[in-house]
């Protein structure tokens, strides 16, 4: 689709170039396990953030070619192991793009089984088929060669980045940033001054899309906006 | 295994009769199925001797399956490690999936310029009587830990420590067997880890009292599966075993190497093929196999292949497949293969050949031969048990199953769905490319190198 930003913004030059890093993870198997929901609900309290941020952005980047039915390992877990649908779909709806920060993460995800368990008491205790083991994952960054300095570029890099670097920035971001946004959408905008080319961006649907997907539809509102 | 045995040990294809009258489809065959040919088929030729290894991969080798992104983060991680030095150690160098894993990293390692030894200790047969009954033990079965038994297991650990050199940078030492080689921490530096490739869930508390003072001492553990770990005051890493997307039973192969391994056993191709490929062993349940394969029938056509090893030259391996051979009875289009152990292409071509693979084991380990099946995207049906959930994730990468009637159901599903089959497979295979190969696994080592000897700084989750 054609905006007025468009005719120039090919040309343009970024004030500052966008540098496409990757992450290497490592899992620490946690302290917390939880054989019953009970038991995930106190483990939902004293688990390290580390360990929410695995359960719920890591597994995405770990699952990634998944197109639906994978949303965070809570909900798969529910479903899977402790038949509780109905949770399973409340934990699936969560989208973790709303949330800036750990805290609020886990706080959404204590009122969701908290409000289950209050309607459902009987499945409180009711062992589940295989435990729930808690998990962090140890993080490092890693520098690719890919830069980009103008929108030719950054097409380039998109293309070329592995789907660990498109996770790094697209989604693994948001806690960064504290922003409901992610690392392209901020340098397009505050860059480039392409802020709908931005938007557009922040707006392709991680929970229907897999990782090639997001990384074709990127491509796509980036080819469209350079003609 | 001696020549002899060797000899003896040729693929065996024991349950067709001579019979060459037709047979209608009876009770066995789908309403309206054609009748099938009962004949005699050809006895499977593989070698008898085996044959010589290929040369390990090169790194570069691997670019064509994981990309070169991927290649350039090992390449960059391994950078930050220059001039480091690791000594791996185990109790065998050949034999078993220890051994066949090390063969491929050790070599990867060194091609990534992080200098690595692999060193594996000695011992005389009462150290070995002693650390298998540690390792069943430890896997939840009986032993009596006597003073003698520790006595045995700590002097050849001590030779070991004596004769070997500690001046490595880093010290992985694999399994019960070498653990009191920590002994030699106190005079050395470097970090130490213990890599456990058992499970720990359940072990004999006695052996685990005895070897946890010595687990205690190392800087870090490694485990196959949360669920193997056992709570330690040291820091626990999650490594997932893997494949080798490179080595003979997993790479790619001409259809034509296929299609001549399916004549040689008698498999047609233009028939479902469904496949379990194990060692004949009642834990792997090829009995419930075959009866799921036979509930299915009654409604959908296929041929099943049960095709695996150790019922040559282990007792109990020859009554299960005696079992087995009963339970199929005299159904043509039940393909028994007790294989030699370098079958890996043979085995390679069967999973390949297959329309749908299944593990329904009892009990398993990590049971890598889903892996297997997964990364050639074919769709799997697993025991829920053991490492199979981990690969199989239901209903994504593959479905699990806890009975014969989920297997027969999911048989008759997967063959009627090849649309649901082939996403499955795909998925499946994709999770194998992310968690299961052996590139994945050397990014691990480089990674945990990298934090155990400070050179590099995880993010904390905020800020990753």
């Amino acid at each position: 689709m054609a905006t007025a930003e468009m005719p120039t913004v090919a040309r343009r030059w970024a004030r500052a170039p966008f540098y496409f890093n990757s992450a290497a993870h490592l899992i620490r198997i946690g302290r917390e396990k939880a054989n019953n929901l009970a038991e995930l609900l106190d483990a939902l309290k004293l688990c390290p953030d580390a360990s929410i941020f695995q359960h719920t952005f890591q597994t995405l980047r770990e699952h990634h070619f998944i197109r639906e039915g994978f949303s965070n390992d809570f909900a798969h877990w529910a479903f899977a192991a402790c038949n509780e649908v109905g949770l399973a779909e409340r934990l699936a709806g969560i989208d973790i793009r709303e949330f800036t920060s750990i805290a609020a993460l886990r706080q959404r995800l204590l009122d969701i089984v908290e409000a289950y368990l209050k309607q459902n008491p009987r499945a409180r205790d009711r062992a589940a088929f295989e435990p729930f083991y808690f998990s962090v994952s140890e993080v490092v960054v890693i520098p690719t060669p890919f830069v980009a300095r103008n929108l030719a570029e950054f097409a380039e890099g998109i293309r070329q980045v592995s789907l660990t670097s498109i996770h790094f920035h697209f989604i693994d971001a948001r806690l960064r940033l504290k922003l409901n946004s992610n690392d392209f959408s901020l340098w397009l905008e505050n860059e480039l001054d392409v802020g709908r080319l931005a938007e557009r961006i922040n707006r392709i649907d991680i929970y229907t899309a897999t990782l090639h997907d997001v990384r074709r539809a990127i491509l796509r509102v980036v080819q469209s906006a350079l003609g | 295994m001696s020549t002899e045995e060797n000899a003896n040990s040729e693929a065996t294809l024991t349950n067709h009769p001579a019979a060459e009258s037709s047979v209608g489809a009876g009770s066995l065959a789908p309403p309206g199925a054609p009748s099938i040919e009962r004949r005699q088929r050809p006895r499977p030729k593989i070698s008898t001797t085996p044959p010589v290894p290929p040369p390990p991969p090169k790194l570069e080798d691997y670019e064509a399956i994981i990309g070169k992104p991927e290649l350039d983060d090992l390449r960059f991680l391994a950078r930050q490690l220059r001039g480091k030095t690791v000594k791996m150690v185990n109790s065998t160098a050949v034999g078993g999936g220890v051994a066949e894993m090390l063969n491929r990293l050790v070599p990867l390692l060194n091609e990534l310029e992080v200098a690595t030894k692999w060193e594996v200790i000695t011992g005389g047969n009462d150290f070995y009587e002693v650390t298998k009954g540690f390792h069943n033990a430890l896997h939840g079965g009986e032993y009596v830990v006597t003073q003698a038994v520790k006595d045995i297991f700590l002097m050849y650990n001590e030779q070991n420590r004596q004769r070997m050199e500690f001046a490595e940078d880093l010290f992985v030492i694999h399994d019960p067997q070498p653990a009191a080689l920590i002994r030699s921490k106190e005079r050395n530096r470097g970090r130490w880890v213990w890599r456990c490739h058992i499970d720990l869930s359940n072990p004999h508390p006695e052996v685990w009292g005895f070897l946890r003072p010595f687990i205690d001492q190392y800087d870090a553990a490694v485990f196959s599966s949360p669920a193997f770990s056992r709570q330690l005051a040291i820091p626990q890493y999650l490594f997932y075993p893997c494949i080798d997307p490179l080595s003979e039973k997993n790479k790619e192969l001409d259809e034509s190497v296929v299609a001549k391994v399916c004549e040689d056993f008698g498999i047609e191709r233009g028939r479902p093929v469904i496949t379990q490929i194990s060692r004949f062993d009642r834990l792997k349940d090829p009995v419930g196999v075959i009866q799921a394969y036979k509930l299915a029938k009654k409604y959908v056509d296929c041929q099943l292949v049960l095709a695996g090893g150790g019922a040559t030259d282990d007792p109990e391996g020859a009554a299960v497949l005696q079992e087995v051979m009963d339970e199929a009875g005299d159904d043509p289009d039940v393909i028994i293969l007790n294989l030699p152990p370098w079958s890996a292409i043979e085995i390679n071509a069967l999973q390949r050949a297959s329309t749908l693979i299944i593990q329904k084991s009892l009990k398993e380990g990590f049971g890598l031969t889903v892996a297997e099946g997964l990364w050639k995207g074919k769709p799997v049906i697993g025991g829920a048990v053991g490492g199979i959930p981990t690969q199989v994730i239901h209903k994504l990468t593959g479905v699990l199953v806890h009975s014969v009637e989920g297997c027969a159901y999911q048989i008759r599903y997967l063959l009627t769905h090849p649309e649901y089959a082939g996403q499955l497979g795909k998925n499946g295979r994709e999770h194998v490319k992310e968690n299961f190969l052996m590139t994945t696994n050397v990014k691990r080592w480089l990674l945990l190198f990298q934090i155990l000897l400070g050179t590099s700084h995880p993010l904390p989750p905020e800020e990753s």
